[in-house]
């Protein structure tokens, strides 16, 4: 365990945990009364809670490939709902404010997180084929990947 | 035979799958938190009962033939049975207009006395251009138009709750419009209330751009809602459009109804917005009435959707 994964765990639970109190404060303050983006807000909120915590607890690396797809979902639908309209449902620019700006931040840094750490996957995958049995030992010790 | 290096070992396996189970934990854990504490405001609202409750119904084209819908009267009434089972008294019932199809006296009657029928204090209604088809709105004024100004404009207080009825479907080129004497009006009967007072914003055609190339806007609704701006809660229901839809725009909040008549297209959806033939058994989901209240001290008006049942 590097410095570096610490700090990208850390990362990903803080910008997981960001998006999830702005999607989770909506959803109390009025969005839970618009058809189906309520229940999305909750959704997204609850599953980025539980990804956030679980990664900070040093989970799996699917647990990674899960905070992003949940975080690039979410600026889909900012997009959508900021243009042809999503579910029934539009925006415009940065409203609510700052809630807009805050959450697209926070998953801009979810997928910036996720592409470095595919990075770090790729070089360390390498590195194993190049040393089979060394990287062997460790991943039976440790079970999963970073 | 060898292993594959690559293939989950059994302890992998099980670890795998108890951080997935913690995952689904955790969401379902997390979702009843927060549903818990959006719940428990509700709760507070529904125990303290609601400042001001009422129902929106809209688009009833009495009179309407074809097979997007070959009983409109029927789902209308049907409708109006489900204002009259709610579990409660709304304070007032609002038609978001195009009451009739084709503004003839007949149609106004049956839609008038249809309406007679919802067990509420109060019905109020605005035109849509359905019902000013060939009249500028004189026959609906005749039999909607009591207590309103110019063309059948109003406002009212109610439970701290001011009210404002647009007229937005006369002097339509292909945009709803307002009009410099309602854009006066509006501004008038805002100007001496505290920037705190609730708004309701009623109208037929939405005041917000919802789809400017089927007509679905208000060509000079920002100049309205600009004297809306001060005020911390702000919300816009209209119809004409037959169907759900939502828009944020700061602190105004616009509510597109469904219709109690046929479904339209969704915007873009086909080259103009023609009804739209359902399935058999499908046309009730398309179909609906809405539930609005408001609680003193709470900033967002809780709106409720029911379809046809």
């Amino acid at each position: 365990m590097t410095l570096t994964d610490i700090m990208l765990r850390i990362g990903f639970a803080a910008s997981l945990a960001v998006s999830a109190a702005s999607h989770a404060y909506l959803y109390v303050h009025g969005y839970q009364y618009i058809p189906t983006i309520g229940t999305a807000f909750l959704i997204q909120a609850s599953v980025s809670f539980a990804l956030a915590l679980l990664i900070l607890l040093g989970g799996p690396r699917w647990l990674r490939w899960a905070a992003a797809a949940v975080g690039g979902g979410s600026l889909v639908a900012f997009t959508l709902s900021r243009t042809v309209g999503l579910f029934g449902f539009s925006e415009r620019g940065w409203e609510p404010s700052p809630h807009a700006a805050i959450t697209v931040c926070a998953e801009l840094l979810t997928v910036a997180l996720w592409a470095g750490a595919l990075v770090r996957w790729r070089m360390a995958d390498r590195s194993s084929t190049a040393a089979p049995r060394r990287v062997g030992k460790v991943e039976a010790a440790t079970g999963s990947g970073p | 035979m060898s292993q594959d290096p690559r293939a989950m070992s059994r302890r992998q396996l099980i670890r795998h799958a108890a951080w997935f189970g913690a995952a689904v934990g955790f969401s379902v854990v997390g979702g009843e938190v927060i549903s818990h504490v959006a719940g428990t405001a509700a709760a507070e609202r529904a125990h303290a009962r609601p400042t001001l409750r009422f129902a929106q119904v809209s688009d009833s084209h009495i009179g309407f033939t074809g097979a997007p819908n070959p009983d409109v009267t029927a789902t209308f009434r049907h409708a109006i049975d489900q204002i009259n089972n709610l579990g409660y008294t709304p304070d007032f019932v609002i038609h978001t207009g195009d009451l009739t199809h084709l503004s003839s006296p007949d149609q106004f009657d049956q839609a008038k006395q249809m309406l007679s029928g919802l067990r509420t204090p109060h019905v109020f209604t605005v035109p849509g251009e359905h019902d000013s088809v060939d009249d500028a709105g004189q026959k609906y004024r005749s039999v909607f138009g009591a207590a309103t100004q110019g063309d059948g404009w109003y406002s009212f207080d109610i439970a701290g709750v001011h009210v404002i009825a647009l007229v937005n479907t006369l002097n339509l080129k292909k945009l709803g419009h307002l009009g410099v004497e309602q854009l006066e009006f509006v501004e008038k009967d805002v100007a001496g209330l505290s920037s705190d007072t609730p708004i309701i914003v009623i109208s037929h055609i939405p005041l917000f751009a919802m789809y400017p190339d089927w007509g679905w806007g208000t060509d000079d609704a920002t100049q309205a809602l600009s004297y809306l701006r001060r005020f911390s809660s702000v919300t816009c229901l209209n119809g004409h459009v037959h169907q759900l839809f939502s828009q944020m725009e700061g602190n105004v909040t616009f509510y597109s109804g469904t219709t109690t008549a046929y479904p339209l297209p969704h915007p873009g959806d086909g080259p103009a917005p023609k009804p739209v033939t359902l399935p058999a058994g499908k046309l009730g989901d398309a179909l609906g009435i809405r539930e609005v209240s408001y609680t003193k001290g709470q900033t967002a008006l809780a709106l409720k959707e029911d379809k046809l049942q």
